[in-house]
């Protein structure tokens, strides 16, 4: 039973982490229509920030106050030198600039921090843990963890729903020629979204660094699950994002516990699943 | 559509050919592995480029078919003696396409960017599956202690392990696949799949199933990978999970744009500056310490700049100059043979909804064959819906649509189109890149629209129909135009031309007026007043004075409802419909 339940919260914890980075990428799709493979990318730059900025700031909560403003302002800059050429361009060629970006992003990762998994030290207030049930502890940390999540995930669907620049971006994914024709500069807007998608995903590398580490091929992984996610909740949209990451978090969880070896596998079986009931995804549209 | 490759491009293949059929003679045995990987790795993305740059179909997932093929090797190699080489590389192509079927399966229901997910994920899942589990020792890799061999009565005639001949085995089995995926996109197979790229919505109203379309090229580009991966095993006699890394499929993608994608010889050219590059770079004695230590960032940077500067990649530079040639054909006057007799249309209380919105409501209507019947009614009246529901480009709600008295209503688009009814868009709808005769050939490919046809068996047949049907429309002198550098007009008359030769004998024409000068629209007219001698034409239209000119029936909507439905004189009486939509056209009372 103690085990179920450590099993839900581990789930649940991986799916808003997921979550973080997967709502970016949908984001980053849905209203600039660009595949973004570098995702993953920011993922694995803000874990390998986590260290370095912990190590100078003394707290991972300090790192992320100062990661992600650090990430938009990245972010932003790669637009601005080259997503915002992609615009017009058809898939192949995003896929392809965005794949290149990998290459370099992970050179520079291997050239600063070098090719070993290395460990981010967990704030000494929040490292211990708490009992749920009579034989079950669970770490305070992946608690607050868990919150801090939710807390940003609140503050990103507030902006869309009820901002006056969530009301743009929401325009602007439905009708882009119309906003530029209100007299609303899309390329800003354009790169303000790019950079919230960066942000949103070196976010989740910060907050993950002190459970899982950084490492190389950390970003590919992510990126990769993403787009499962992505996929199982329709392209564009945030609420689609957000019940994938779950499910997929949870289905993680509990492969891992019950069919090891196959709990990769099961990942993608279920979005197989999901596109042979509704091929574009749970809330995509059609 | 695949163009033969121009001299200068023939020259440099040629040039290259004769290279690499030298090269043993005058390398060591690391110089003949590194061609034979190039080579190795040219097939990959030759079969990846059939797929990706014909198909249209962007697969981030290739690499599993190349490592499932070098994996069969080793699931048929034994360390008691060598394999049967044919068997081996058959157990490649023959494992890869197995599994290109079971993905695509799933991956060709989707299109675009959830194509690309599905396919990186398919990938990533055949990479787990070995890397995670205990087939052939997972991730730690296997390897083959014994290469495949061809051995008849105790004579080895052909040694893996002999790496001078198994360098002149990759070099053939370039060769062949490149020729024989050469050969197939010029067939009337090659011909749906480039549809594929160019309008699959087309290809659909024409009477092809789009899904096992993808799924056929599917296959044929994964089967092909997969011998690519067979012959790569063999190489260095290893497997690794790393084979199926979504990296692999993102510098296969890379090297096929490099080179230039939908031409199948220009990825070589890119599979061959790309490991040249990667290669260079990697050397110290060549570039420095720092760039080789660093050889990542260069590569990268590299295509960066590639990719923002050169959207053709390396092929364009050896394009041919566009021929410009008018040929002019003996038009035959008479219709062509598969021209059927015309069906009856009709439909029984048929209704569409959208949420809580009626689009169409409870509408019963029949259209006679050898007439041509209008549809009209103000804008949001249901127009296009209704015809979506007849085309079976939407799923009615409920009701009942009828070719010749058989209930079509829930089929697929492309199974209601081989009864016989073909469509027309609201915003033309045609293949871009084809010329008009390709345009007009697909389309008549139409009549026997099954996906796996190598031979053009009906070739002469297709040519009468095409050339009939572009003298119908007025086409005839501009059969070799590039169809997505006409004008407005011409477009649309070519629509109308690839109707008639896919031999539908039900015509629904959204708007066939549209955009159309005084003139282009009086040949129109007069064109449909000509078609209507053989088949039942339905058409909704704005233009109230062509409507009145070409009409024998009019039906009017409004508010998704059937409100009228009779000949224009009859409809014309009628208070209601004088009242709300005809306005000028109403005969005059006063007058009266």
């Amino acid at each position: 039973m103690s085990l179920i339940l450590l099993q839900i919260l581990n789930g649940l914890q991986y799916g808003l982490l997921l979550f973080l980075a997967a709502s970016g990428l949908t984001l980053v799709f849905g209203i600039l229509g660009i595949i973004n493979l570098a995702h993953g990318a920011f993922y694995m730059l803000g874990a390998y920030a986590a260290l370095t900025l912990t190590a100078r700031l003394g707290d991972i909560f300090l790192a992320l106050a100062a990661g992600i403003p650090l990430a938009f302002a990245f972010g932003a800059a790669i637009e601005w030198l080259f997503i915002r050429h992609l615009y017009k361009r058809d898939h192949l060629q995003q896929v392809l600039l965005t794949f290149a970006l990998i290459l370099v992003f992970n050179e520079i990762q291997q050239t600063v921090w070098g090719n070993y998994p290395l460990s981010i030290p967990m704030p000494s207030y929040l490292s211990s843990s708490i009992s749920l049930t009579a034989d079950l502890g669970y770490p305070v940390y992946r608690l607050a963890l868990m919150a801090i999540c939710i807390v940003l995930a609140l503050v990103m669907m507030f902006v869309i729903q009820n901002t006056r620049a969530g009301r743009l971006i929401r325009a602007a994914e439905s009708n882009p020629e119309m906003v530029e024709a209100l007299g609303f500069d899309s390329r800003i807007l354009f790169r303000i979204v790019f950079a919230t998608g960066a942000a949103l995903a070196a976010a989740a590398g910060i907050l993950a660094a002190p459970v899982e580490s950084a490492y190389p091929g950390i970003g590919d992984r992510v990126l990769i699950i993403s787009f499962v996610v992505v996929v199982i909740g329709g392209i564009g949209s945030i609420r689609g994002a957000f019940l994938g990451s779950l499910l997929i978090g949870l289905a993680d969880a509990f492969g891992k516990v019950f069919v090891p070896k196959f709990s990769s596998v099961l990942i993608y079986a279920l979005m197989a699943l999901v596109l042979v009931l509704r091929p574009s995804g749970l809330f995509g549209r059609q | 559509m695949l163009k033969a490759p121009s001299p200068r491009a023939l020259v440099l293949l040629a040039c290259l050919l004769a290279l690499f059929v030298a090269l043993p003679f005058f390398v060591g045995p690391y110089g003949l592995k590194f061609a034979t990987r190039l080579i190795v790795i040219s097939i990959f993305v030759v079969s990846l480029d059939f797929l990706l740059g014909l198909g249209g179909l962007v697969s981030f997932g290739h690499a599993a078919f190349f490592g499932v093929g070098a994996y069969a090797v080793y699931f048929i190699s034994s360390d008691e003696g060598a394999a049967n080489a044919f068997l081996a590389l058959g157990a490649g192509v023959g494992l890869a396409a197995v599994c290109a079927l079971a993905i695509g399966a799933f991956a060709c229901l989707t299109r675009g960017f959830y194509f690309i997910m599905v396919t990186l994920a398919a990938g990533q899942m055949m990479f787990s599956l070995f890397h995670d589990t205990d087939i052939a020792k997972g991730s730690d890799g296997a390897y083959i202690n014994i290469k495949p061999d061809v051995t008849i009565a105790g004579h080895t005639l052909l040694d893996f392990d002999d790496r001078r001949s198994f360098f002149y085995v990759c070099l053939f089995f370039l060769i062949v696949a490149l020729l024989a995926l050469f050969w197939l996109a010029r067939t009337p197979f090659g011909r749906i799949v480039q549809g594929l790229k160019a309008n699959d919505a087309r290809l659909s109203a024409l009477g092809y199933d789009v899904y096992r379309a993808k799924l056929a090229a599917f296959v044929v580009s994964g089967a092909v990978a997969g011998l690519a991966g067979a012959l790569f095993a063999c190489i260095d006699g290893f497997v690794t999970p790393d084979l199926f890394a979504w990296r692999q499929s993102g510098l296969a993608i890379m090297m096929v744009v490099l080179g230039g994608a939908g031409t199948l010889f220009g990825p070589i050219l890119g599979a061959l500056a790309y490991i040249s590059l990667e290669e260079a770079l990697k050397t110290a004695s060549l570039v420095g310490d720092f760039v080789s230590a660093h050889w990542r960032l260069g590569t990268g940077l590299t295509l960066v700049i590639a990719v923002l500067l050169s959207p053709d990649g390396l092929a364009g530079f050896l394009r041919a100059a566009p021929r410009v040639s008018r040929r002019t054909r003996a038009a035959p006057s008479r219709p062509p043979a598969a021209a059927r007799k015309a069906s009856t249309l009709a439909t029984r209380t048929l209704s569409k909804t959208f949420g809580g919105l009626r689009a169409v409501d409870d509408v019963t209507v029949s259209f006679a064959p050898d007439l041509v019947h209008a549809i009209i009614g103000p804008n949001g009246a249901g127009k296009t819906t209704f015809t979506n529901l007849l085309s079976g480009a939407l799923k009615p709600s409920a009701g009942e649509v009828l070719v010749d008295g058989k209930n079509v209503a829930g089929m697929p688009a492309h199974t209601i189109a081989r009864r016989g009814v073909g469509r027309s868009f609201q915003r033309t709808n045609i293949f871009g890149a084809f010329t008009v005769e390709e345009n007009c050939r697909l389309a008549a490919q139409a009549a026997h629209p099954a996906i796996l046809r190598f031979v053009d068996a009906r070739r002469s047949e297709d040519d009468a129909t095409i050339a009939y049907a572009l003298d119908v429309v007025g086409l005839s002198d501009r059969a070799d135009a590039l169809a997505g550098a006409m004008s407005n007009g011409e477009q649309r008359q070519l629509e109308i031309a690839m109707l008639i030769a896919s031999g539908g004998s039900i015509l629904v024409l959204d708007e066939p007026l549209a955009g159309m000068g005084p003139e282009e629209t009086r040949r129109v007219v007069d064109l449909l007043r000509d078609l209507r001698r053989n088949h039942t034409i339905v058409l909704i239209e704005h233009d109230m004075d062509a409507v009145f000119a070409v009409a024998d029936t009019l039906t009017v909507l409004a508010l998704g409802r059937l409100i009228a439905h009779g000949s224009p004189d009859e409809v014309r009486r009628n208070g209601e419909v004088i009242s709300a939509y005809l306005g000028g056209h109403a005969p005059q009372e006063a007058g009266a």
